[in-house]
């Protein structure tokens, strides 16, 4: 009796749920159920096709004028460059904020935090100028160089250096231990869980991103996918199906971040940040 | 004592010891120098020339660039479309994050899928999201518009185009807060509901006064990151309505965009980026300043 009324209350609590679970999944499985429809399905205003039509996901892999491959090999190859870059120089500036006595430190630190309150709008146009300039429009370069720092990843990271005990870092040095081996082969390893949730938010991010990609490249050996599936609608506007695939292909990785990744994500996401 | 000490050990240490911090920190602060504060004083600086089309700065004229933005009617327009757009997508976001915190701070079957499933749109990047939207959004084949048997172009109709990005907008910032209230709710403390709970205080009282003064830093603090959030929004616009239809949706920054990379108005850019970077800041100095003041803790 006391099960069956609790039970009864754990139902009661989740389908109030149902209303806001259904508008936020909605769009993702209305896209997914577009994307395996037959096309004359699509127009006759169908929401949920009658057969499996998986012809948009072979014709976005094989048609050799969609380059969606590519645009996956370029996202993979900026995404994961950045996120690497960063988890070096963030780990490096970090350690030197908090092991290190040094001239200026703390004003350099609050420089370094003063950054965060720049919106890229702000720096967007110079740099792009300055790409243009150093001849890196549509490169790898243009992509990568300008994110391969962050003050959120130094300040993360840091927070994280700050719980070691300061004996930890003397006895390492009185055992002639410098102090890059120091960083290498003891902060580095115990500070997995932090440089966990920098890299998934990082990769992440740059993904995700939409603004710089756009400006940068011009021809699709260099364009990121989520370019790349917004210009399938400029390519053919009638295949819908088509530009619904390329919405859940690039999602595909970001969701699973999520998913396998979801405490890490939110402890870098906590750390302070604005989604651009 | 501690300093003295401390500087007897620094004058033992050599040239290399005492330079070392630098070099640790030298590859992120070359990469900021580079490509985050050079190019922020370009931009102030570029703000006060007249550019030619590849961005140099060609005669200087000093305020000229923003006057001429102050005299331009569609400045105003554009701003006043800007904050009705932050301001609906600032607080849309706090409401979707406050109801959907309230109905899983609790622990029962499901609230960890439905936590999980509210804190997605997190992981979803606004391009895509804006291609899933426009197939919504559709006005002849879109879901919207079979679910309401209507067939209103809503991108493309000047009366519904700034909702509709709005609304998808409020979407993808969901997660974000649900993620940062949902942490807020966990932090207060549970011997106040206890206290509440024995006086015989009941949901909504608790939640008018327990729950939101509670909450009220978290809720500020998310405000503002909203509405820096809400300022910064690009994908959408360029993906869903390009600014238009006229200048229903023409934000700040698809307008910096416009002029620089449509137009190739670099100064003009550089003025309406310096104009952008003002509000915003003036928006955080302001949290700042009101943190201390009017949250109840």
């Amino acid at each position: 009796m006391k099960t069956a009324r609790k039970v009864l209350g754990n139902v009661g609590r989740f389908s109030l749920n149902l209303p806001i679970l259904l508008i936020i999944l909605v769009p993702l499985l209305y896209t997914l159920s577009i994307s395996v429809m037959p096309p004359s399905e699509i127009y006759r205003n169908r929401l949920i096709p009658s057969s499996l039509n998986l012809s948009n996901y072979i014709n976005a892999f094989t048609n050799p004028n969609y380059h969606f491959p590519r645009f996956i090999l370029n996202s993979f190859i900026v995404s994961a460059s950045v996120m690497l870059g960063q988890m070096i120089t963030c780990s490096l500036a970090a350690f030197a904020f908090s092991f290190l006595e040094f001239r200026g430190k703390r004003a350099l630190f609050i420089l370094i935090l003063a950054t965060m309150m720049v919106p890229g709008e702000a720096t967007i146009i110079a740099n792009y100028l300055t790409i243009s300039r150093w001849g890196y429009l549509d490169s790898y370069q243009a992509l990568i160089m300008p994110y391969l720092t962050s003050a959120m990843g130094i300040f993360l990271l840091r927070q994280h250096y700050l719980t070691f005990a300061k004996e930890l870092h003397e006895a390492a040095r009185l055992d002639g231990c410098n102090n890059w081996r120091f960083l290498l082969s003891i902060v580095a390893p115990l500070s997995r869980p932090a440089l966990g949730a920098l890299g998934a938010y990082v990769f992440l991010n740059t993904w995700n991103q939409y603004m710089w990609p756009l400006l940068v490249t011009n021809t699709h050996k260099y364009r990121t996918v989520q370019i790349g599936i917004s210009m399938l609608y400029d390519i053919d506007a009638q295949s819908l199906g088509l530009m619904m695939a390329g919405v859940i292909i690039v999602i595909v990785p970001s969701l699973s971040i999520f998913v396998f990744m979801q405490r890490q994500l939110i402890n870098g996401l906590m750390a302070g940040a604005v989604k651009g | 004592m501690r300093k003295g000490h401390a500087s007897a050990v620094r004058s033992r240490l050599t040239f290399y010891e005492r330079m070392e911090p630098y070099l640790f920190l030298a590859p992120a602060l070359l990469i900021f120098c580079v490509f985050l504060i050079y190019p922020f004083v370009r931009t102030n600086y570029l703000s006060f020339f007249l550019t030619d089309k590849y961005g140099q700065a060609k005669v200087f004229w000093a305020f000229r660039n923003y006057t001429d933005i102050f005299k331009d009617k569609s400045f105003w327009i554009s701003l006043k479309v800007t904050f009705r757009f932050v301001l609906m997508v600032a607080s849309g976001g706090l409401i979707v994050g406050m109801i959907t915190s309230l109905l899983t701070v609790k622990k029962y079957i499901g609230n960890a899928f439905a936590g999980a499933v509210y804190a997605m749109p997190v992981a979803i990047a606004s391009a895509a999201a804006s291609m899933s939207f426009k197939m919504i959004l559709h006005p002849t084949n879109g879901l919207l518009n079979i679910l309401l048997g209507t067939s209103i172009n809503w991108t493309g109709n000047a009366n519904w185009a700034l909702y509709s990005v709005a609304a998808m907008t409020i979407w993808l910032t969901s997660g974000i807060n649900f993620i940062f209230i949902s942490a807020g709710l966990r932090n207060i403390a549970d011997d106040l509901y206890e206290s509440a709970a024995i006086d015989g205080a009941g949901y909504w009282r608790k939640l008018w006064h327990i729950t939101l003064p509670g909450l009220s830093p978290t809720l500020f603090f998310q405000i503002i990151i909203n509405i820096i959030g809400a300022f910064q929004s690009f994908s959408q616009i360029r993906l869903l309505t390009r600014g238009g239809p006229g200048d229903a949706t023409n934000v700040i920054v698809y307008n910096i965009y416009k002029n620089a990379f449509e137009n190739f108005r670099f100064g003009t850019a550089a003025a309406l980026s310096v104009i952008l970077f003002i509000i915003i800041m003036g928006i955080t100095l302001m949290q700042f300043k009101m943190e201390k003041r009017s949250v109840n803790y």
